[in-house]
């Protein structure tokens, strides 16, 4: 029985197929194109400029009275290197949520060992800000219904924090507010509109909300003590993409502190996409919703005989 | 076992999926019905977003409801002028449906609407039918002959304009009744995700007196083209209708469906509608307890409408 449901299903997945074909074989390979996404190319790597961490120009009496090099260690600046552990994640009809591993390195690193404490990192992956709306209930005649909201512009499709140690500890609240780092300043932007007519507090609580919720759905999640350092130099964190994490591209983004103080930053990109027949079926649809319509009912009716046909002959006829 | 939903953008259990399609597909099987007032809720309650359940539903409906549509038209059950002229009523509901589920979705009531109409229908008919298979089963036991449809009875409906002659049902009465009630179920299926079957098939037996064989064949055969009206109208206003999810519910459907066909032979039709009844009544109280039960969380939260 099952062999003969997976055999109608892929029939029926090929004849939609087919019909997809059809409709739009001319314009697939410019619409991949226009939804897909652009080339992130090498990935980014910036260094914080930072009065007290100044460049390799700087006097070197002054850094070296600040920070002296332990013995047999090499001086110079500490940066940080990281990757991701796939660049391109597909999602197909049996994905089910992954795990992204974010691993890196401390270029220069201080620390005599792993357990040392010396260097803590952030690793920050975030979703694209997409726009979101909220509602909040209120007990109308008896029956719960929306009768507030509040839009956002835009708010992280998915935001994930791990860190060495929890991050009030790392750094204060102003530099990790400045690189919204944490879940507490996740960059929500509410619409102009709603500004207006929302009172600063409400303002708050639905922010709150959403943050809330976010993190109920399993897409905004926070983990201290999950950043390991493995050697001096070496750390790696893995992070949990649900299976209703958004695709779209995400942002991997490590910071490194020492003493509460921003050292270095690096940035990578994971592209979460459709892949085969999901992105087909996706395409289809959005580009053709007719089509797309006429195909599904067409499937419907064929799988709707199809699969009571072996029951034909039972029955009066 | 997991299965990724293109349209609903998320993954579900496939065996979650075909259990309720298989479980759903019996009950409409046993009852005659499109069973997508259940399947719908079901999938809702499953955390699929209520606008892909209800227009994913019309899908599964098409399907669900062909394989019964030809077997009863395979026994003469089919009055087919009736059928069109309801189907007629059926596809301007079916558009006006369509319309306004983008019209709440941005408004964000859709859900509240749906909850509020499948507790006002469920309720209403549950009730109605809850009584009427009562009243049935004590006629039968205090051995009365069960009051048939009585041919003389004259209604206002009676007395409209545009009379047609329904040689299958064997009546004679105005256009407008049937595609006025084909309207409203067309209008309802879009919103509601269902066929509409259970609004259908009371309205034409009590409204219209159309004879109980002639009903369910005919109801099958004017909901199987007015779901798929409906799925195409989804499909292109709310990006809604998502294909593997209607595949894996229509196949373990259909096939539960043959199994409840042959138990419903078994069963008497006062039986049938008591249980159908009480069925009605169980899902219009789960809904009914969501609206007026305190959330849990006040906010929700949703994404911007989908489509370009």
């Amino acid at each position: 029985m099952t062999r003969l449901c997976a055999l109608l299903l892929r029939s029926l997945a090929l004849t939609i197929l087919a019909g997809a074909l059809l409709c739009f074989a001319t314009s697939l390979p410019a619409s991949a194109q226009d939804a897909g996404i652009p080339d992130w190319g090498k990935p980014l790597r910036k260094n914080v400029q930072n009065p007290r961490n100044a460049t390799p120009a700087a006097p070197p009496a002054k850094k070296g009275a600040e920070r002296p090099p332990a013995k047999g260690e090499p001086a110079g600046k500490e940066n940080v290197e990281a990757d991701v552990s796939s660049r391109t994640i597909a999602v197909t009809s049996g994905f089910t949520g992954t795990e992204i591993v974010v691993f890196g390195s401390v270029v220069n690193s201080r620390q005599p060992s792993a357990e040392a404490g010396y260097y803590d990192v952030i690793v920050v992956l975030e979703g694209m800000p997409l726009p979101l709306t909220a509602r909040r209930k209120s007990n109308v005649a008896g029956l719960w219904v929306n009768t507030d909201m509040v839009s956002f512009e835009s708010a992280p499709s998915y935001y994930a924090i791990v860190s060495t140690r929890p991050i009030e500890e790392i750094a204060d609240e102003a530099l990790l507010q400045k690189h919204a780092i944490g879940l507490d300043f996740v960059r929500l932007a509410p619409a102009a509109i709603s500004v207006i007519e929302t009172q600063p507090t409400e303002l708050k609580a639905y922010k709150d909300a959403v943050i809330r919720l976010k993190q109920k759905e399993g897409l905004y999640l926070k983990e201290d003590y999950a950043v390991i350092f493995i050697g001096k130099s070496l750390f790696r964190s893995s992070i949990a993409l649900p299976a209703n994490v958004p695709l779209g591209p995400l942002t991997a983004r490590v910071y490194l502190f020492r003493e509460g103080e921003l050292l270095s930053t690096f940035q990578s990109r994971v592209r979460l996409e459709r892949s085969g027949i999901e992105l087909w079926l996706y395409q289809f649809a959005m580009d053709h919703p007719i089509s797309y319509g006429i195909a599904a009912v067409l499937a419907a009716v064929l799988a709707g005989l199809l699969a009571s046909m072996p029951f034909g002959r039972r029955g009066p006829a | 076992m997991h299965i990724y939903l293109p349209i609903a953008e998320m993954s579900a259990n496939v065996l979650l999926l075909l259990g309720m399609g298989g479980a759903v597909g019996f009950l409409s099987g046993l009852f005659g019905v499109g069973g997508g007032f259940l399947l719908t809720p079901l999938l809702i309650f499953s955390g699929i977003p209520s606008a892909v359940a209800v227009g994913t539903g019309a899908a599964q409906i098409v399907a669900s409801s062909v394989s019964g549509a030809v077997a009863q038209y395979r026994r003469n059950n089919v009055d087919i002028k009736m059928g069109v002229v309801l189907l007629a009523g059926g596809v301007v509901g079916s558009v006006i449906g369509v319309k306004m589920v983008r019209i709440l979705r941005l408004a964000g009531q859709f859900d509240l609407f749906v909850a509020l109409a499948y507790v006002t229908f469920l309720g209403v008919i549950g009730v109605l039918m809850l009584i009427e298979s009562i009243n049935a089963i004590q006629r039968a036991r205090s051995g009365n002959p069960r009051a048939f449809r009585q041919s003389g009875q004259h209604s206002w409906i009676h007395k409209l304009p545009f009379k047609m002659r329904f040689h299958r049902s064997k009546l004679y009465i105005s256009a407008i009744p049937p595609m006025m009630i084909g309207a409203f179920v067309g209008f309802l299926g879009a919103i509601m995700g269902a066929g509409g079957g259970f609004i259908m098939v009371p309205a034409m037996i009590y409204l219209l007196r159309v004879p109980t064989n002639v009903v369910v064949g005919t109801s099958l055969f004017q909901i199987v083209f007015v779901s798929a009206v409906t799925t195409v109208m989804q499909s292109s206003e709310n990006f809604s209708v998502d294909i593997v999810l209607a595949l894996l519910l229509i196949v373990s459907g259909v096939i539960g469906a043959q199994f409840g066909a042959a138990a419903g032979a078994r069963l008497k039709g006062e039986q049938l509608r008591l249980l159908l009844a009480a069925l009605v009544l169980l899902v219009c109280g789960r809904i009914a307890w969501d609206l007026v039960i305190k959330p849990p969380d006040l906010f929700s939260i949703s994404k911007a409408l989908g489509g370009p």
